[in-house]
């Protein structure tokens, strides 16, 4: 074991230089329109949170050693070196103020997924010893007990026994071939355990087959926050041996942002097969249901609700329209944001911004963005359908004073569902 | 018995009439002549009138490094034109291939009119000249260099109208190499108005079209970028051209005895310079509206435009790369493609070589961070 250094660090920068980085790097004109798309940016007005700015340190190293003109200046002694200095500089900029929301990506006019490059550039970060302390700690936690807070399945399982007492219903454990594979999060379980009966009320209402696993409950990747695909590879190794050693079908991501991504998008590359399952959000099973006429609802909720679109649900996956129909079929004054879907601006939580207590003030900061954007349609209440959004919008919304409660979407739709007639 | 006096005519009206042109067909010429420089049909009494009493100008016209083909252009018709009758009437001064004095008498004839009519007269100059930098023996009038004669000439000059390409841009004795270091007339007047005639040679009805203009209402022409008239060079041959159609429609002809030579379809493929000339050939045609080179089956060469002699192959299209730059643009792309390869299979390289060496990270690695 070497431990970290700064020519660990550039290495690792070095293995994610790919065609992607390269025709990113050498296509951006400089236009600073990722700055405007940035709610760090935005609520700041610092323009070192201009996103493509937090790739300095990979673009330098890009320049100098793959591209002709770079090492031709470095043969004679010109341009600059990426130093530790510099990483240690740039960790506050590619971790407390980036939330990998990817926005910026979205509005790039010569299309750089800058948001691809930020995940990139943490890998060389780690390696170099300069990830911050909050993140270090959920990801060894992670790997060491299975949770990035630390949460053990007998924690789960007092949840489990309240959820059954409290719904008369049972909670299937560890069923061998099930239709879906439920997966938490550590933040539901603790924050929200409404979600566990939710879902285990929903899908006893529509019939739907399905189990928890004591193998591994959590969804939750601290590997990709922190940027490490080793860490993300073991945490999503886990996730897979589960759902093969109960030969599910399908996997479902719970109601969690970047767990979905991970597990749906990351997954396959990290551990460098496809799986033998499809994973789903639990908005997209919810939705499946809706329109297979499986959800009886009775019911709808009279007051003014908006809705957080979390990042990694609609602009990173395209999962946009499922929401709203659910909303149609319980709320009955729903009014979107004036941004929404794929534009929406990122609660200010997310990418491990909520786990590096450095961010905290930025964390704030960003959440501004939202807070005016809720201020503009005036909601009575807040609907979304990620742990982390939900958690940042309850304590910004709390911050500035506002009173605006927010709920789960799983949740809002149970509380909906016509009762069963009991035998 | 003597021979009666022909008076002098004092007017262009009267010369005309001496040279039983008919009111009518004076008036068709001063209608074609407003049309040709876009004005309004009822300029053309106007135009008339002004004709009519105009005062015969005095011409001064210099020939230097030139074939005399523009002078040939202009003077041989097929039958008197009215055209010629303009050139009758104008009192030229000083022309080497027409005037009957020699030797002293011719030059003196040209100091005499300089003098007269001072500050009044034009200067047409045919041929380029060896410009200052060069011997100025490579072409000399009378023992004078050209360059002089020039600046001689137009010194008392109300202005300079520089007739063919030679004159307007340097033309055959400014192709590269260019030997004698030739120049254009506006590369050494500067202080007077230049007005540029161009054409390899130029339609004899430009030259007099200008004229006119200028006796009609002692103006010069609306000129382009390149001070050309306007009026007939205001469009590209290209636009003009009744091929166009063909053009449009995608039919070429790829050999001069191909079906589509003999269909008349557009000739852009053999070399027609057409879309990059502006001339008044497709509107006016040469010898008294006969043809011109595109209706005969041969594509424009483009020599109204600068440069032309230089600008490849008359047979090469215009998408045909000038030159060898071609074959330079070719070769630089090879290398830059060669570079940008070896560049980015270095970078290959050093990714794969970083990807060998990889370092797991471990949680028990991070924890010691803690």
């Amino acid at each position: 074991m070497s431990g970290f250094s700064l020519e660990r660090g550039l290495q690792a920068l070095r293995e994610e230089m790919d065609a992607p980085v390269a025709s990113f790097f050498s296509s951006c004109v400089h236009c600073g329109l990722c700055a405007q798309a940035c709610p760090f940016f935005v609520e700041t007005g610092d323009p070192k949170y201009t996103p493509i700015h937090k790739l300095e340190p990979m673009r330098l190293l890009w320049e100098r050693e793959f591209t002709l003109w770079g090492r031709l200046k470095h043969l004679v002694g010109l341009g600059r070196k990426v130093t530790d200095d510099m990483l240690a500089q740039w960790e506050p900029l590619l971790y407390d103020s980036c939330s990998m929301c990817g926005r910026c990506s979205l509005v790039c006019p010569v299309g750089n997924d800058i948001a691809y490059m930020i995940r990139k550039a943490r890998e060389g970060m780690v390696a170099s010893g300069h990830a911050p302390e909050g993140l270090i700690a959920a990801s060894v936690r992670a790997v060491n007990t299975g949770s990035p807070m630390g949460l053990q399945w007998k924690t789960l399982e007092v949840q489990i026994k309240h959820v059954e007492t409290s719904s008369g219903l049972e909670v299937p454990i560890d069923r061998q071939g099930a239709d879906y594979l439920v997966l938490l999060s550590s933040m539901e379980i603790i924050n929200f355990p409404e979600y566990l009966e939710a879902i285990t009320r929903i899908f006893d209402h529509a019939g739907v087959s399905w189990t928890l696993s004591r193998q591994c409950f959590e969804a939750t990747n601290a590997g990709i926050q922190i940027g490490s695909k080793d860490i993300a590879a073991t945490l999503v190794q886990r996730v897979v041996d589960a759902a093969e050693a109960l030969g599910v079908k399908n996997v479902i991501s719970p109601e969690c942002g970047h767990a979905y991504t991970a597990i749906r998008w990351e997954g396959p590359n990290a551990i460098g097969r496809s799986y033998p399952f499809r994973v789903f959000h639990i908005i997209e099973v919810l939705d499946q249901l809706r329109a297979e006429g499986r959800l009886r609802t009775e019911g709808k909720e009279m007051d003014r609700l908006s809705m957080h679109d979390p990042c990694n649900l609609a602009r990173k996956s395209g999962v946009i329209d499922q929401q709203r129909h659910l909303m149609d079929l319980v709320a009955d004054n729903f009014v979107d944001l004036k941004e929404h879907g794929k534009f929406q601006w990122c609660c200010g939580a997310g990418g491990g911004v909520s786990s590096n207590e450095r961010a905290e003030a930025l964390k704030m900061a960003a959440f501004k963005r939202k807070k005016a954007q809720i201020e503009e349609v005036e909601p009575e209440r807040m609907v979304t359908m990620c742990a982390t959004c939900r958690t940042q919008l309850e304590e910004g919304l709390e911050e500035f004073n506002m009173d605006i409660p927010v709920v789960g979407l799983t949740e809002m739709i149970a509380d909906h569902l016509v009762e069963k007639e009991r035998a | 018995m003597a021979v009666p006096i022909r008076p002098q005519p004092r007017t262009l009206g009267d010369s005309l009439r001496q040279n039983g042109v008919s009111r009518r067909g004076f008036l068709k010429f001063c209608a074609a002549t407003a049309s040709m420089m876009a004005l309004p049909p009822s300029m053309a009494p106007a135009i008339a009138a002004a004709l009519e009493q105009a005062r015969r100008p005095s011409v001064i016209w210099l020939s230097f490094q030139e074939c005399t083909g523009c002078t040939e252009s202009l003077t041989r018709s097929f039958s008197p034109t009215v055209e010629n009758l303009i050139l009758d009437i104008i009192s030229l001064d000083y022309h080497h291939t027409l005037q009957a004095a020699a030797g002293d008498a011719a030059e003196h004839a040209r100091e005499q009119a300089m003098h007269e009519n001072a500050g009044n007269y034009l200067v047409v100059v045919d041929g380029s000249l060896p410009g200052p930098g060069s011997n100025p023996g490579f072409s000399t009038i009378a023992g004078v260099s050209n360059l002089q004669m020039l600046q001689e000439t137009v010194a008392g000059a109300a202005a300079v109208v520089a007739v063919g390409t030679c004159a307007a841009f340097g033309g055959l004795p400014k192709a590269a190499p260019n030997p004698s270091g030739a120049v254009a007339v506006s590369d050494i007047i500067k202080d007077k108005p230049v007005i540029n005639v161009s054409g390899c040679p130029p339609v004899p009805m430009v030259i007099t079209g200008v004229l006119a203009q200028y006796l009609t209402f002692g103006t010069l022409p609306e000129l382009d970028a390149y001070n050309r008239p306007m009026a007939f060079f205001g469009q590209s041959i290209h636009d003009r051209c009744y091929r166009r159609p063909f053009y449009d429609k995608g039919l070429f002809a790829e050999t001069f005895d191909d079906e589509g030579a003999r269909k008349g379809w557009c000739l852009y493929r053999l070399g027609c310079k057409g879309p990059m000339t502006y001339n008044a050939c497709a509107t006016m045609k040469w010898n008294g509206g006969t043809s011109w080179p595109v209706e005969s089956g041969h594509p424009c060469l483009g020599c109204s435009e600068p440069d032309f002699w230089d600008a490849g192959g008359f047979y090469n299209a215009m998408s045909v790369p000038v030159g060898d730059s071609g074959n330079v643009l070719l070769a630089a792309g090879a290398g830059g493609l060669a570079l940008g390869v070896g560049a980015s299979l270095l970078g290959r390289h050093k990714r794969a070589a970083a990807k060998a060496g990889h370092e797991t990270v471990t949680a028990d690695e991070l924890e010691q961070k803690l």
